[in-house]
């Protein structure tokens, strides 16, 4: 029988020069429901799917607040986006305390890739298998990250991660040179748009499993959830397109790992 | 493989029968897939060079990526493997800089650098709890105390080397016998050796010839310096040097490839 | 040996065995000194001024020890007290500017992480008041000059002068003296003080303020030199240069504990 030995630990090459488990851990990013990020030159935009386990349950929390001018969105194990979360949080207080001024996200991103990597090339602790994308607005503007489990880190226009986030994607490339120009509302709507591919099957996007969260020139971190939300869905459906992926159900979202 | 399934590759504290050490060889296949990452050592300086992959559309491509890397006042680096394995062995090089500068009061020349780089990466080549870096590093480096410049690689196994030119990752053999037809190396005596502007335009000209449009990747050329131009500090090539050596680069591989065609019509 | 995790286990009274022994001190005072630090806003951004003394207890044992130090494109600092704290201070700080431009995010813009004037000056207080809770205080007083950053990351015209203390105080202020000079040179300096001041004006008041110091201050020289920091044309430290003195006044002339006086001037 062959059994693929090269992927039980984190700290084995495979023949190929793969590290298997490494790989794994980004799998897991793409069984969380799908988050999406974009920027315009003024603000920077999150959008995540929240899922319930039932229908006595709240939906989970997808967009967390670390700073005023800055947030993540996450896909993937929801707990070790916790961790990461607070020690985020962390690293902004420290920075505002020493400093006085906000943590420059760039920085902040740089080091979580950082964290992300050193677990994968230590026996003792398994990758985080989460995704995160990060919204920030600082003195270098808007910006939009997107980390890997592998400690590999993109600053993008727009990205998308998690369940059938392609769809998502797609609809941020093809728009992607018009954001620059956008404004808030029209940011938050491609946002909303994107999402809507995202929703599997016959599903919908609704105020309960919405969530999107914007921050930019002039203003903090906010997130606009229920009946919030409500206002870009109607517009949505004037659009008349609020009907989920559904022939996309091929999830995808996370970068093979580049090398 | 005749490595694979033998149960002496899994890991980096266990020797093979013959006496290697197979998981070091697979962190250095990792390398090998990489995007091409060149050196060059001129007259007046040195240039690195790396063929950065964009993998989707929406990047912003300036600071996606990065492999090349500043270290030190007069030094920098390049990596190309797993990049986020790179970019530790780059903080590691920081710290070593500025720990020696702290410590001696002056710039770090370019072997020590060179040489903490590759116990560092050395050390993760001999316990069963880590693993190798999937990674190799281009040093380019100025010592203010002897006005030497020099370029090293450290290898994935902790190996280095001083070359006059260096390439690491997919296109590396095919750019080594590029550049041995440049004037780089003094003890060939070719006459005058070439200096970085001409470098810029050359490493341009060789990543070109090793790409395949139809097969690989888009990508971005990085490309850093650090030369008597600069007052011997690593810096950014400036976009429009390397705009321009791309497009030098283009038009004489068009018209090799017009020869050829030329050649074989006859 | 076997270590108990209980209370009382050999681990503990191991502790507590060391315990009493295990405090110590560090230095609380200076010992080789430099004196005051003179700074001021003008027109178009701040000047820095302090001489090149540094001093062995009463001795002036070193006469051309630079005291203002730019320690990134755009930020100077001034120090007085404990010489060598003030070079350590130096270093971390430059240490923390060059950390700052290799960690940049792109290599076209290393600049775009530097701190600002008014950042160096927060940390610097992180670290002094840091220190001195720990009974180990770094024996200056920083003196930081520079421009603010717009929100964008630009340098606004809004020039920054602040201080921090040995002991983590720290305040912003149009003029701003440490030491001997906070007694002495202070008030003249806020009787002259305006917003609009030209350069030259603003430095004949800090001459005039160096070359009192010099007659007062015991620890004081006339080797001095004069730094400012400009929006376009960032810091500027001068070589140090000597102030003439006059020493011909009458009270000086006539000085100590003539007959029928009370010993002073």
């Amino acid at each position: 029988m062959f059994r693929n030995q090269y992927d039980t630990d984190v700290t084995v090459w495979s023949p190929e020069g793969r590290l298997l488990q490494v790989e794994y851990a980004m799998e897991s990013v793409k069984q969380g429901s799908a988050c999406i990020a974009l920027r315009s030159s003024t603000h920077a935009v999150i959008g995540a799917l929240k899922r319930s386990v039932s229908e006595l349950s709240s939906h989970q929390q997808k967009i967390l607040q670390i700073d005023d001018h800055l947030g993540i969105g996450i896909a993937g194990l929801t707990a070790d986006a916790r961790t990461l979360a607070k020690w985020m949080r962390n690293e902004c207080l420290n920075h505002k305390y020493v400093y006085g001024t906000a943590l420059p996200s760039g920085r902040l991103a740089n080091d979580l890739a950082d964290r992300h990597q050193r677990t994968t090339q230590t026996y003792v602790r398994r990758p985080y298998g989460v995704g995160l994308l990060l919204a920030a607005f600082d003195r270098n503007g808007p910006h939009v990250y997107q980390t890997c489990p592998s400690g590999n880190i993109y600053e993008c226009y727009g990205t998308a991660i998690g369940a059938r986030s392609q769809s998502g994607r797609t609809y941020l490339e093809k728009h992607a040179d018009s954001f620059g120009t956008c404004g808030r509302e029209e940011l938050i709507m491609h946002a909303v748009r994107a999402l809507v591919g995202c929703v599997g099957g016959d599903g919908e996007l609704t105020v309960e499993n919405g969530s999107v969260a914007v921050v930019g020139k002039d203003e903090k971190f906010t997130l606009i959830e229920g009946e919030e939300l409500q206002p870009y869905l109607d517009r949505l459906e004037m659009e008349g397109g609020n009907n989920g992926g559904g022939g996309d159900a091929e999830g995808d979202g996370g970068d093979d790992m580049e090398t | 493989m005749a490595s694979s399934g033998s149960g002496y590759d899994l890991s980096s504290s266990t020797f093979s029968p013959d006496g290697r050490i197979f998981q070091i060889e697979y962190a250095s296949k990792a390398v090998e897939n990489a995007g091409t990452a060149l050196g060059l050592r001129c007259r007046d300086g040195i240039v690195l060079c790396v063929e950065k992959p964009l993998v989707h559309k929406m990047l912003v491509s300036e600071t996606t990526g990065r492999r090349i890397h500043t270290v030190d006042s007069h030094s920098g680096v390049a990596i190309t493997g797993f990049v986020s394995d790179g970019r530790q062995i780059v903080g590691r090089a920081r710290d070593e800089a500025a720990n020696y500068l702290e410590t001696y009061g002056t710039t770090i020349p370019p072997e020590v650098l060179t040489s903490r780089i590759s116990s560092y990466v050395h050390y993760f080549t001999l316990h069963g709890a880590l693993r190798p870096f999937g990674a190799s590093t281009l040093v380019a480096a100025y010592d203010p105390g002897t006005k030497e410049h020099s370029l090293h690689m450290v290898e994935p196994s902790g190996v280095s080397y001083e070359y006059y030119g260096c390439s690491a990752g997919r296109g590396r053999q095919s750019a080594r016998t590029e550049m041995e037809k440049l004037a780089i190396n003094p003890k060939q005596g070719e006459g005058e050796l070439i200096d970085v502007q001409e470098a810029v335009k050359q490493l341009a000209k060789i990543i070109y010839t090793l790409y395949d449009e139809s097969k690989d990747k888009p990508f971005e050329l990085e490309m850093s310096w650090l030369c008597e131009g600069s007052g011997w500090r690593h810096e950014g090539v400036p976009k429009d040097v390397i705009a321009s050596a791309v497009e030098w680069a283009k038009k004489e591989i068009e018209e090799a490839e017009e020869e050829d065609d030329d050649e074989m019509e006859e | 040996m076997s270590l108990s995790l209980q209370a009382g286990g050999s681990a503990t009274r191991a502790l507590s065995s060391t315990a009493p022994s295990a405090t110590t001190s560090h230095t609380t005072s200076p010992i080789t000194t430099g004196t005051s630090v003179l700074a001021i806003k003008y027109r178009s951004g701040v000047l820095l001024a302090a001489d090149t003394l540094v001093s062995y207890g009463s001795m002036a044992k070193y006469k051309n020890a630079r005291r203002l130090l730019p320690i990134n494109s755009s930020t100077l600092i001034g120090g007085s007290g404990e010489y060598s704290d003030l070079q350590s201070v130096t270093e971390l700080l430059k240490r923390n500017a060059l950390e700052d431009r290799c960690t940049a995010d792109s290599l076209y813009n290393e600049e775009s992480n530097e701190e600002c004037a008014k950042e160096v000056w927060s940390y610097l207080r992180a670290v002094m008041y840091n220190r001195r809770s720990k009974m180990n205080p770094l024996w200056n007083d920083l003196v930081v000059a520079g421009f603010k950053k717009n929100e964008d990351g630009t340098i606004s015209d809004e020039p920054f002068l602040g201080l921090v203390d040995k002991i983590g105080t720290a305040y912003e202020d149009d003029i701003l003296a440490t030491g001997f000079g906070s007694y002495i040179a202070l008030p003249l300096m806020r009787e002259k003080y305006r917003p609009d001041m030209e350069e030259g004006e603003a430095r004949a008041l800090l001459e005039d303020c160096l070359r009192i110091l010099f007659y007062r201050d015991c620890r004081a020289l006339n080797r001095v030199q004069i730094a400012k920091v400009t929006r376009d044309g960032k810091c500027l430290v001068s070589e140090p240069y000597e102030l003439d003195t006059y020493w011909d006044f009458k009270g000086f002339v006539n000085s100590k504990a003539g007959l029928g006086t009370d010993g002073g001037w």
